[in-house]
């Protein structure tokens, strides 16, 4: 999914260059905590956070991370503002809280990561 | 180990330098990716440098990060002058933080930083010593 549409489906302000939302999202993350990120977060996601600091910018870098969006209406300042566009990370925020951002982008078809399939038991109970 | 060193800097961290925090590790991974590493690597190494980076900046007062780099191998040295690490064992355990109020308001204290260096090297060495400071020895192996 194309993050223009991401940003329709969570009405988000885009703060950086509109040509960035053409990149292609297959994975998100959702976390306050940055080690969390560096743990099990996959590469090149799109972090989902409530954490509004500079550091965020920096372990987009580390993990090349697709771009970020800011929930529960919270606003970066102008200088993370800044450096994200310096390091063409797209950024979004959105007035949704981050648990309904990521159960609507779930919906929508995106995961944290590919979720395996069981086989069918036949007891009713495969996912 | 006798290998031919390829590439070798020593970065100055200062303690509660949150303005620069991450920096080294961003220009390590740089390096890596221009002189071609495999990405898995340059993930893992730059995992590891920006834990120990952040660890040092979060509790050191001062410290100074080497970074070497050889045909077979990666390795991370850090050395910091600062308060020490009272349990080693309790450190190592996932979940686990001494982070501050205002640590975790910066998005640290998941207590994942030392696992996070274990999990992603091939060597991790600790030496701690209270109220004079730690040392870390990470490599990791290129092929």
């Amino acid at each position: 999914m194309e993050l223009r549409e991401i940003v329709n489906i969570l009405e988000c302000q885009n703060h950086t260059c509109q040509e960035l939302l053409l990149r292609d999202i297959q994975y998100c993350y959702a976390t306050d905590m940055m080690s969390d990120v560096l743990k099990s977060c996959k590469i090149g996601s799109l972090l989902i956070t409530g954490l509004v600091n500079q550091q965020v910018i920096q372990i987009a870098e580390i993990m090349d991370l697709k771009g970020i969006i800011f929930a529960s209406g919270k606003v970066p300042s102008q200088e993370v503002i800044d450096k994200s566009k310096e390091k063409n990370l797209p950024l979004l925020t959105t007035e949704k809280q981050l648990f309904d951002a990521c159960g609507i982008l779930y919906t929508f078809g995106l995961r944290g990561k590919e979720i395996i399939q069981k086989a069918d038991d036949g007891s009713g109970n495969s996912i | 180990m006798g290998q031919e060193i390829l590439y070798n800097k020593s970065f100055n961290i200062i303690g509660k330098d949150f303005a620069n925090a991450g920096s080294v590790s961003v220009k390590i991974k740089k390096i890596l990716k221009e002189i071609k590493i495999k990405p898995d690597i340059v993930y893992r190494v730059s995992i590891c440098c920006y834990e120990a980076e952040m660890n040092a900046i979060m509790y050191a007062k001062i410290a100074e990060l080497n970074f070497t780099i050889s045909a077979n191998e990666a390795v991370i040295k850090i050395e910091d002058e600062g308060p020490g690490i009272e349990n080693l064992e309790l450190a190592m355990k996932e979940g686990y933080s001494t982070a501050t109020q205002e640590m975790r308001e910066m998005g640290f204290g998941a207590g994942l930083g030392l696992p996070n260096i274990k999990n992603n090297s091939d060597e991790f060495k600790i030496d701690s010593e209270l109220l004079v400071g730690t040392k870390l020895y990470i490599k990791i192996n290129l092929n």
